[in-house]
């Protein structure tokens, strides 16, 4: 490390009116009276989630068409019930986000060169883009339609390859795009 | 039936009598011995256009290489004999009428090139496509990938599609040896690999079975490729065909940053590259220096890397509380070290602290730290750490003409030349690991209290402490755990040199500068930057700043240009 490398960053200068502390909520309480008014009104909607989804809605009434849809990750598997991933990171290559984390091994299959002993998916860094699965030269890696997923630490949301393969068996009969 | 050992030799009967005092005229005109009876010309050749200026008897492919101009080449080594087998590297020449091998035509001065003609180019996709007959396209797991002649040539060279239909001949993987595997279905049987073991390791133990279609690179029976230089088989096989186990599916090579460095195993100062990625070195790579270690580097110092990331490392400070050590912090660590020395200064007066300069320091930081123990103490010893040696250098030859390729020194430090170099600038009381050791002297027997680096790559203190290092007050500098290190009254944990900048001192005086890789482990602090702290300067350690600060004899280093540092393969801009 050099003197350059260091950065010496100051805190953010505030103005009078930010050390004010009333009128910042005020305008805060503004956005939701007019959102408030908005729905009374007719012009917004609440969809009541998780028992109301916007795939079950129509499109013109503010659903979504799934068959586009980027979701989590899945890996998919052959006919062996192997994973079809051949561990040539291709995908953390492209990634732009750097959330796919591949440990190479050697393969116990005799057909196979190589494997992925670890493949972990940061799906909280995740940008779901699709890039990886653009770059994947074996068709290994999907993004599904699943959106809903939920964890409780930031740990839970790095979907380790169990999870993936998981997500394939339950995705499985489903089209990703 | 499996092959005789050593047949591979009769391939290669050494040339006629006559030929050879040729060749004795030409090294004795070259050495100076003789007057030469024709000038060393320039020649200047045109190619595409171009004029490029080349060495006398430089053949055409170098004089382009080294004129900027692309010319794909497979068999082509500069530091292996020419042997003219790939065929790709083919030019038109005016005045031939055929193709000619570029790779081994020698320049003429006035020579008109042409590398993009239509027959060239014709050429070059043929060879292409007719490798590519039964290559496996593996690249998705193939370690080479990046850095593969045959993906480059293709790109560049090549067709985009393949006209084979039928299947293609498989072969299998082959363990070679130790460090190298082989994936014969990969190869382009150039024979660099093979030249190679003849060449310059001198052992022979590749060769080619079979002709044809069923040519394959092989090792005879019971003889293994296993010898110091092996690793360069991988580094010079210009597909993924000669692979390191080593390095095997770790990591793929366009993730990897190359930083300049040089060998920390042993005198001779290999240059290398230390390839890292996220903070982690993953393999090193030999880095081409002419005077130094050419195209090649040692077994050793190829997998000399494994102590950087090594688990045991240590990364704890520590000091000695009422006999036993205790866990304590950094800062607190170098205070209470300091503390001590002048503890003991006062009490003994000058002359009673030494700073033992191991020959693993860069010379900046010997330099810093004789300074930050003599404004201690200005009559402090300045002892050379001990600098083990294996006996004889290990001395490889060619095959046939026994000419010497390639040296590895048998002291087993990179500066112990340096270091004597430091004292010698210094002056002020010195002695060698052996006076320190045998303590006759005087003054060695005064000594109170020491400041002590280690930072060696493995255990390197003898069994029976020395005698000054059995008493008094110890401040242990080190990266690996030892019986002195849990000893010690104060233990900083140390840096290694793949984490600080410096300059070590080669056997032949070479003075050669290495940059920082990876950082620090946590909980260690660089030993630049604890000497800066003991002498309050200002700011981090800077290798440059006190290479200046050194004198005359310092200030000429400079770091390999950017240019060489940057990653030995091409992206394809996209
Ligand atoms: S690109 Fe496909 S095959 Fe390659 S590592 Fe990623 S998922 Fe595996
Ligand atoms: S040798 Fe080169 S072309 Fe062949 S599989 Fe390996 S990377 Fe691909
Ligand atoms: S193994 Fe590599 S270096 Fe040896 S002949 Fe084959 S391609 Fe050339
Ligand atoms: S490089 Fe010239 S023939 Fe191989």
């Amino acid at each position: 490390m050099k003197d350059s490398d260091i950065l010496i960053l100051e805190e953010p200068h505030l103005s009078l009116g930010d050390q004010f502390y009333l009128p910042q909520v005020l305008k805060g309480l503004g956005t939701t009276m007019k959102h408030m008014l908005k729905v009374l009104g007719g012009t917004d909607r609440v969809i009541q989630y998780p028992e109301e989804r916007r795939e079950d809605m129509p499109v013109e009434d503010g659903g979504m068409l799934l068959q586009t849809y980027r979701g989590v990750h899945r890996l998919n598997k052959d006919e062996e019930g192997r994973p079809k991933c051949v561990a040539c990171f291709m995908c953390s290559t492209a990634c732009p986000a750097r959330c796919i984390h591949i440990e190479a091994a050697e393969s116990p299959w005799d057909d196979r060169e190589k494997y992925p002993q670890k493949f972990d998916i940061d799906e909280l860094r995740c940008i779901y883009c699709g890039m990886c699965e653009e770059a994947c030269p074996c068709d290994a890696i999907e993004l599904t339609h699943e959106y809903d997923i939920v964890g409780l630490t930031r740990q839970e949301m790095i979907f380790d390859k169990a999870k993936l393969l998981k997500i394939y068996d339950e995705t499985v009969k489903d089209e990703p795009m | 039936m499996p092959p005789e050992p050593l047949t591979a030799t009769f391939y290669h009967l050494p040339p006629p009598k006559s030929f050879r005092t040729v060749c004795t005229l030409r090294t004795l005109v070259k050495s100076g011995t003789i007057p030469a009876i024709i000038p060393n010309l320039m020649p200047k050749i045109t190619v595409d256009g171009k004029l490029v200026e080349a060495k006398d008897r430089q053949m055409i492919l170098q004089a382009c290489l080294d004129g900027n101009i692309n010319l794909p080449y497979y068999c082509y080594h500069p530091g292996l004999s020419i042997v003219a087998s790939c065929r790709i590297c083919l030019v038109e020449v005016e005045g031939i009428p055929k193709l000619v091998p570029s790779c081994q035509t020698p320049v003429r001065d006035g020579m008109v090139v042409h590398t993009r003609g239509t027959k060239v180019i014709a050429n070059q996709k043929q060879v292409m496509e007719y490798l590519l007959v039964n290559h496996p396209l593996d690249c998705p797991v193939c370690d080479q990938a990046g850095e593969c002649f045959l993906q480059d040539y293709s790109y560049q060279f090549g067709r985009s599609q393949s006209r084979f239909e039928e299947d293609k001949a498989k072969k299998p993987k082959k363990d070679v040896g130790k460090n190298i595997v082989l994936y014969n279905d990969r190869c382009i049987m150039c024979t660099r690999c093979v030249r190679f073991t003849r060449e310059v390791s001198g052992q022979c133990e590749l060769y080619v079975d079979g002709r044809g279609h069923r040519e394959e690179i092989d090792v005879f029976p019971g003889r293994p490729l296993d010898n110091q230089l092996s690793g360069n088989v991988a580094d010079l096989c210009p597909v993924g065909a000669l692979l390191d186990k080593d390095f095997l599916f770790k990591q793929r090579v366009w993730l990897l940053k190359q930083v300049p460095s040089i060998s920390p195993v042993d005198a001779g100062g290999e240059n290398i590259f230390l390839e890292q990625n996220e903070g982690v070195v993953w393999r090193v790579k030999p880095r081409y220096n002419p005077d130094v270690n050419t195209w090649w580097i040692s077994d050793d110092t190829r997998y000399s890397y494994k102590v950087i990331q090594s688990k045991s490392r240590l990364t704890q400070a520590m000091r000695t509380q009422y006999g036993a050590q205790v866990e304590t912090s950094y800062g607190k660590a170098i205070d209470d070290a300091v503390v001590g020395l002048k503890a003991a200064t006062t009490e003994s007066g000058a002359g009673s602290l030494y700073a033992l300069l191991s020959p693993m320091m860069a010379c900046e930081e010997a330099y810093l730290l004789a300074k930050a123990i003599r404004a201690i103490d200005p009559n402090a010893l300045l002892v050379s750490g001990p600098a083990p040696t294996t006996g004889e250098d290990q001395v490889f030859k060619h095959y046939m003409t026994h000419k010497e390729t390639f040296r590895i020194k048998a002291e087993k430090v990179p500066n112990a030349a340096g270091i004597r170099r430091v004292l010698g600038l210094l002056g002020g009381p010195t002695a060698t690991w052996d006076e320190f050791t045998t303590a006759t002297r005087d003054d060695i027997k005064n000594l109170k209290a020491g400041w002590i680096v280690g930072n060696y790559l493995s255990s390197w203190l003898p069994a029976n402490l020395p005698a000054p290092l059995k008493k008094g007050f110890r401040v242990l500098q080190d990266i690996l755990p030892s019986d002195f290190a849990g000893k010690a009254d104060i233990l900083l944990p140390s840096s290694c040199w793949a984490e600080t900048d410096g300059t070590w001192e080669n056997h032949a005086g070479k003075i050669q500068p290495y940059a920082a890789a990876v950082p620090v482990p946590e909980g260690v602090l660089r030993a630049g930057d604890v000497y800066y702290t003991m002498l309050n300067r200002p700011g981090l350690y800077n290798a440059q700043a006190i290479r200046q600060e050194m004198g005359k004899m310092f200030t000429s280093v400079q770091l390999p240009s950017d240019k060489e540092a940057a990653p030995a393969f091409d992206f394809v801009e996209l």
